[in-house]
């Protein structure tokens, strides 16, 4: 497996981040984890990018326990629901800047501005970009060192309709390329085509963990999205 | 609807100047400002009394000395042992002045002083004319020669205080600020989605703040036209002062979790580590307060290597004090930044 957890679990001052959640993921899937706002998809991320230290439970990525960091770094590749770039520097120093701490050759820089269409935009400064350039920039830094694992928090989260479908476009040809991918919808219907896994997150606990087409005649996703 | 609108907002903005601090940073600066006016005006009559230090061997004119146990009102008569140890008590703030026989002139004195441009020697000179105007009539002034510990004039003099203020401001009002902006924006987070180490994110942070204080030291002696006396040993001294306090800097950083409570707090360390090292100079019951301060260990010794022919062997212990504070802090840093903390 290329990512287990066991009982990876997160408290926060007055309420239950995340109820202690144990699974694996295989090489190659893309899981989409949803659920409604605070059920606790974000801070599973946030564990899984060790973004925070859990309060307990373990997570293994390829075979390596998470707490080594330096060994699993470059493994995960993870993108906030908010670019968190450097907003004064051009989309070109962001990427070279990180680049450089990854120990990656520089021309994939170059590969990756080209596949990401930032060719034109690489000496804009980050601030002058529009939100879903961005995020166009944040994925490039995250795929930087190639990881085994890319996470992406709330991915098309604001964006328009056009530039929505753009990104998702984008993470079914990462998947194709044979990139696994564990994304974060509020929009179950929006993904339907695209997870070949869904995990349903609920006031913090594991709801559903399933094939995408298991989860939709599922009696959970029907009582939490009965509306839609 | 209008005015209604209006107090709605500037409720929301007090919430949220109440919420980043800033609230505080105002009701803070007063207190603090009548705290060390209260100290360095000396309410307590004993303080407010000049310490005039008389060499016990010395053939002083016994109308000096009458004169001076007359205004005993307004002066203190401290008499040492020889001159090297009233100077010491000068330089350890424990004498205003220190009078010597002037060998040139008989029955002149030589006023010691640490600064000759200052209030409080030209009040020592009236006090004296006065008073011996009083006892003799229209004599020559008893004190002929007025002898400065500090060298140089008063752009000199105030140098210590300048380049304490320097690093004071890199270390709390702008590290601070820049830590918590790469928290507050997730940089830092991002910045550890690499192999780099807690510690190096540190020390980068530090040696920032090191390298900015020591361009604006390098500055202001260029513009001074002041080269240090002893290079080697001032600059150990800065080297210290800057690591510590840019260390200290980050650390307030880290307590904070947003750029705005950061720059409250560093003003809030700011002022109380700056004031009372700086005015120490003027006042009796500051140089008690002064020691209590992180600040004091550097300005001691800035002062001492820069205006008193001081070496580093006289502040080795400031020296020691101001490293293993500065590597406390930045252990405190690494056990917060490994835990999250307020990221």
């Amino acid at each position: 497996m290329l990512l287990e957890i066991h009982n990876l679990a997160k408290r926060y001052d007055c309420h239950r981040g995340l109820a202690p959640i144990s699974l694996s993921v295989g090489s190659g899937e893309l899981i989409a984890i949803v659920g409604h706002n605070g059920a606790g998809k974000s801070t599973l991320l946030k564990l899984l990018a060790s973004w925070m230290p859990p309060d307990e439970g373990s997570m293994l990525i390829e075979g390596i326990d998470s707490r080594h960091r330096s060994a699993v770094v470059k493994k995960i590749g993870f993108i906030p629901e908010v670019p968190n770039l450097f907003e004064f520097f051009s989309v070109e120093y962001n990427l070279t800047l990180f680049a450089s701490l990854l120990n990656t050759p520089l021309h994939r820089v170059e590969t990756l501005l080209g596949e990401f269409k930032l060719t034109s935009h690489r000496k804009t400064k980050v601030q002058a970009l529009s939100k879903g350039l961005k995020q166009r920039v944040s994925i490039a830094r995250a795929l930087l060192a190639n990881p085994s694992v890319l996470l992406l928090d709330e991915p098309t989260s604001g964006l328009d309709f056009e530039t929505t479908r753009d990104i998702y476009l984008l993470l079914g040809a990462m998947h194709r390329a044979g990139k696994t991918i564990i994304f974060t919808s509020h929009r179950p219907e929006e993904i339907k085509g695209l997870a070949t896994r869904i995990l349903l997150l609920h006031e913090g606990n594991l709801a559903f963990d399933g094939s995408t087409q298991d989860y939709f005649q599922s009696a959970p996703h029907a009582q939490l999205y009965a509306w839609q | 609807m209008a005015v209604k609108l209006l107090l709605v907002l500037i409720r929301n903005d007090l919430g949220i100047a109440f919420k980043n601090k800033s609230f505080f940073l105002i009701l803070f600066i007063p207190l603090f400002v009548f705290g060390s006016l209260y100290l360095s005006d000396g309410i307590d009559a004993g303080a407010s009394k000049l310490k005039i230090g008389l060499i016990q061997q010395a053939a002083y004119v016994p109308a000096i000395t009458q004169s001076i146990t007359a205004s005993s009102a307004l002066i203190e008569a401290v008499w040492v042992r020889d001159e090297k140890q009233g100077v010491q008590l000068l330089k350890e703030h424990s004498l205003d002045a220190l009078l010597t026989l002037d060998d040139k002139a008989s029955d002149g004195l030589v006023l010691v002083v640490l600064k000759e441009y200052s209030l409080k020697t030209l009040s020592i000179v009236q006090l004296f004319s006065a008073m011996q105007k009083t006892a003799q009539g229209d004599r020559t002034d008893w004190i002929t020669h007025i002898q400065s510990l500090h060298q140089g004039g008063v752009q000199r003099e105030t140098l210590p205080t300048w380049i304490l203020m320097l690093v004071l401001l890199v270390g709390f009002v702008i590290l601070p600020a820049q830590v918590a902006e790469e928290k507050e924006k997730k940089l830092l987070l991002a910045l550890l989605q690499t192999p780099i180490h807690e510690m190096q994110w540190l020390l980068a942070k530090v040696a920032l703040g090191m390298i900015l204080i020591f361009s604006g030291v390098l500055l202001l002696h260029l513009l001074s036209r002041f080269p240090p006396p002893h290079l080697g040993d001032y600059l150990t001294f800065v080297i210290a002062g800057s690591f510590c306090f840019s260390a200290y800097g980050v650390l307030l950083g880290f307590l904070c979790r947003t750029q705005a409570s950061a720059r409250t707090l560093g003003m809030i360390f700011y002022l109380p580590h700056l004031l009372p090292s700086a005015l120490s100079d003027v006042s009796h019951q500051l140089s008690a307060v002064a020691p209590f301060l992180p600040s004091y260990w550097l300005y001691g010794p800035l002062q001492a290597t820069l205006l008193e022919d001081g070496r580093l062997v006289d502040s080795l212990y400031d020296w020691i004090y101001l490293v293993l504070l500065g590597v406390l802090m930045l252990w405190a840093s690494y056990a917060l930044m490994k835990r999250r903390w307020l990221m």
